[in-house]
């Protein structure tokens, strides 16, 4: 009877205290994290969006040897009348090919990009750019770089799940994020070098990031461009009978 | 123990406390804002027409003062959100209507400055133009084709003439021999930089096709541009709809628009018969009741197939335990399969092997258990040598079918054959057609003919008849009469729509 009646009790301090509405102001310190596209944020469902970026080399002429990523910061707290540099570094991930400083990728310290990582006077948002480097091994492997916001003098960093991001590249032909799960599912099957390969071949597309998601919200179009490889698909293994098309990984190409 | 229930009142104290009170403690008479003078619809010519309408503004609230607006939005949008026009800010509206033929919603709002309640009032505004209204012929001259308008002021019965209606836009003819004509709402267009839904009409020949809008009859697509990669060979067959897609038959080969999303009016690839990809080519003849998947026969397998608008295959079609002929595999060549119902409908076959045999059958569509009941066609009977053939559309159990230069009928309840009209023997039949337009919204218009059609020299002649009981009347309602050869005729009103005819043959 006495638990009862403490529990009875410990309960209505709860629903007192349900009462009350809680809000983070962020206006103790200067805080910085990343976030989506400037015209995304204040759409909630995009607030985790762009946490991962792909890149390859693949299509680019051999003249380009360095290409940028750029992702998306903002301040928290107001603005400043002075530049305020933000400071980025490294986090090696587990069991992936890390990205080298300096050989994959421009050092986030790197002399020529220190005035770039910096939230302008007046400004809450900027660019960051991550700076990719053409090296020779990216012919043979596709390298992670996760970085995320160390603090500075300047900025406290913001909401934990917004602090950081990651890209991925190579110099081979590799998965375009537009190539996600539903389009796994839905539209071109399991990825595979070998059948991206043979939508280029066949297409004469790149079905890089662009041409996916250029294609995408036209369902029509879509549509045609999935019949287009998968007749071929059909036709290739009709005119090779007991050597289906096949993938690096030893499996049968099939499109859905 | 009896503090439990003093706890538990304490509870449903303070949960209670969270709400608040939102209760309506206002007793006074809501204000009641009266218009009159604005027609539920209004017909308007574009660059034409105005709208004129002085309403009365009225309510129950003593010293009312009202400022007003008018607005006007686009119906049957597709791909975009309509929004709404602010046209004037006066109580009298007297409006040059220049929007593009289609319907559109005006709005009238009063608002009472002083309480600030407002009244909305809408009216549906079709536009219409010259091209709106009329019976369309599509006609071949010269291995050319265009369209001739007969225009109906008043009545179904044309009261006017324009010849030539496609290439006076246009300034060029369609190659080939036209044989279809189909209308369709929702087709989409490029409309500034959306492509929205657009009234159009596609003209088809054995070479060539395209769809005009109707409001202009200047072309949105022609056949190369109506797919994403134009067939090497020009031969379209048919162009029709299902429930959610249009489809078009070009040289026995289907492609189709899944027309319930954002698409841009194009068909796409070639759908394959099978997951092979094996040769295959569908008949002119097929069955669509609009509000599902079309049935196409496969001449090459002799097998009934449906299609899904977004499918990359054509589906299977499977027969019933009760079935006397298989949908597939049936060894038949189809002479003709039009539409009756919803439901049923009725087909002619011959036999491949044996091409003396000749069937009609009763074909119940499913998917997945279509039922074909035959009965074999006597060579004495009329409908053997049969070259056309129509069905009534909903009306009586009747089939009509071409036999040299008469037209016969054939009760499909009783196989009773009866010749119903013989065209002059200089005349050659070149389609019949039922043609039934039964729409609420449009009744002085409605009408209920068998159209029969026939060449005579270089002109056509098309006999609109009435009918009682099935059979033709002696003497048609009006004949229409042109240079050419008729393939097709359809009569366009503001209130057709694409399944306002059946889509089949």
């Amino acid at each position: 009877m006495k638990n009862l009646k403490y529990i009875l009790m410990a309960t209505v301090l709860l629903l007192l205290y349900s009462c009350k509405e809680e809000y983070y102001l962020y206006n103790d310190i200067k805080r910085i994290q990343f976030g989506p596209d400037i015209t995304r944020i204040y759409t909630p469902s995009y607030n985790l969006a762009d946490t991962l970026k792909s890149y390859t080399f693949f299509y680019e002429s051999t003249a380009k040897q360095q290409d940028t990523l750029f992702f998306d910061i903002y301040a928290i707290g107001g603005i400043s009348n002075t530049d305020r540099s933000f400071k980025l570094e490294q986090v090696a991930v587990p069991g992936a090919e890390n990205a080298v400083a300096g050989k994959h990728y421009k050092a986030f310290n790197d002399a020529s990009l220190t005035s770039k990582y910096v939230i302008k006077s007046g400004a809450v948002h900027a660019k960051v750019p991550v700076v990719m480097l053409r090296d020779a091994t990216l012919k043979t492997t596709t390298v992670t770089l996760k970085f995320q916001i160390a603090q500075n003098e300047n900025f406290s960093t913001g909401e934990p799940t917004n602090l950081g991001r990651k890209a991925v590249f190579t110099d081979r032909l590799s998965q375009p994020p537009s190539w996600d799960n539903s389009a796994t599912l839905y539209y071109f099957g399991k990825y595979s070098v070998v059948k991206h390969n043979f939508f280029i071949e066949q297409t004469g597309q790149k079905w890089d990031n662009d041409f996916i998601l250029a294609i995408r919200p036209d369902y029509a179009l879509l549509t045609y461009w999935r019949g287009v490889v998968k007749v071929a698909l059909v036709n290739y293994n009709l005119q090779n009978p007991g050597k289906p098309l096949t993938d690096e990984f030893g499996e049968i190409v099939v499109i859905p | 123990m009896k503090n439990k229930y003093l706890y538990i009142i304490l509870i449903a104290g303070v949960l209670s406390s969270c709400f608040k009170d939102k209760g309506n403690y206002v007793y006074t008479e809501h204000e009641e804002i009266t218009v009159t003078g604005i027609a539920a619809s209004y017909d308007k010519i574009s660059l034409v027409d105005r709208i004129t309408i002085d309403p009365v503004v009225t309510s129950n609230k003593p010293g009312a003062e009202f400022k007003y607006w008018w607005g006007l939005y686009e119906t049957s949008v597709q791909g975009a959100v309509p929004k709404v026009d602010t046209l004037l800010r006066t109580k009298a509206i007297d409006y040059l209507v220049v929007q593009p033929a289609k319907g559109w919603v005006l709005v009238f709002g009063a608002k009472n400055i002083k309480t600030g309640y407002t009244k909305i009032v809408t009216s549906n505004i079709n536009v219409i133009t010259q091209f709106t209204r009329g019976w369309y012929v599509a006609k071949t001259e010269a291995g050319k084709t265009d369209l001739d308008l007969y225009l109906t002021p008043t009545s179904a019965i044309p009261g006017g003439k324009m010849e030539n209606v496609f290439s006076m836009v246009n300034g060029k003819k369609l190659n080939g021999k036209a044989h279809t004509l189909r209308f369709y709402q929702d087709y989409k267009a490029l409309t500034g930089t959306s492509f929205l839904n657009t009234r159009s009409l596609f003209v088809v020949t054995d070479e060539d096709a395209s769809v005009v809008n109707i409001g202009t009859i200047k072309e949105i697509r022609d056949f190369n541009t109506l797919f994403y990669n134009a067939p090497a060979v020009k031969k379209p067959d048919i162009v029709t709809n299902g429930s959610a897609a249009f489809y078009f038959i070009n040289n026995g080969k289907l492609h189709s628009i899944y027309n319930m999303s954002a698409n841009s009016g194009q068909f796409g690839v070639q759908q394959m018969v099978n997951e092979y990809n094996a040769d295959y080519k569908l008949s002119k003849f097929f069955y669509s009741a609009g509000f599902y998947d079309p049935y196409f026969f496969d001449e090459l397998s002799s097998s009934f197939y449906s299609a899904g608008g977004a499918s990359l295959q054509l589906t299977s079609v499977n027969s019933s335990a009760t079935s006397k002929m298989p949908a597939k595999n049936n060894n038949k060549r189809l002479l003709y399969m039009g539409f009756k119902t919803t439901a049923q409908t009725f087909a002619v076959f011959q036999d491949k092997t044996n091409q003396n045999l000749k069937i009609l059958s009763t074909i119940t569509p499913s998917v997945s258990a279509m039922v074909i009941l035959n009965d074999t066609l006597a060579a004495s009977e009329k409908l053997y040598s049969a070259t056309m053939h129509t069905l009534f559309n909903g009306d009586e159990n009747m089939m009509y079918f071409v036999v040299g230069n008469q037209v016969w009928s054939r009760n499909l309840s009783n196989r009773f054959e009866q010749l119903q009209y013989t065209v002059p023997v200089d005349e050659t039949i070149s389609f019949i057609r039922h043609l039934k337009y039964a729409v609420s919204a449009d009744l002085a218009f409605n009408y209920n003919y068998v159209a029969i059609a026939s060449k005579k020299g270089d002109s056509y002649n098309i006999r609109m008849f009435t009918k009682t009981s099935g059979n033709l009347n002696p003497i048609p309602a009006f004949t229409i009469t042109g240079k050419g050869e008729a393939g097709d005729v359809m009569y366009i009103s503001p209130s057709v729509s694409g399944s306002t005819y059946p889509n089949t043959l």
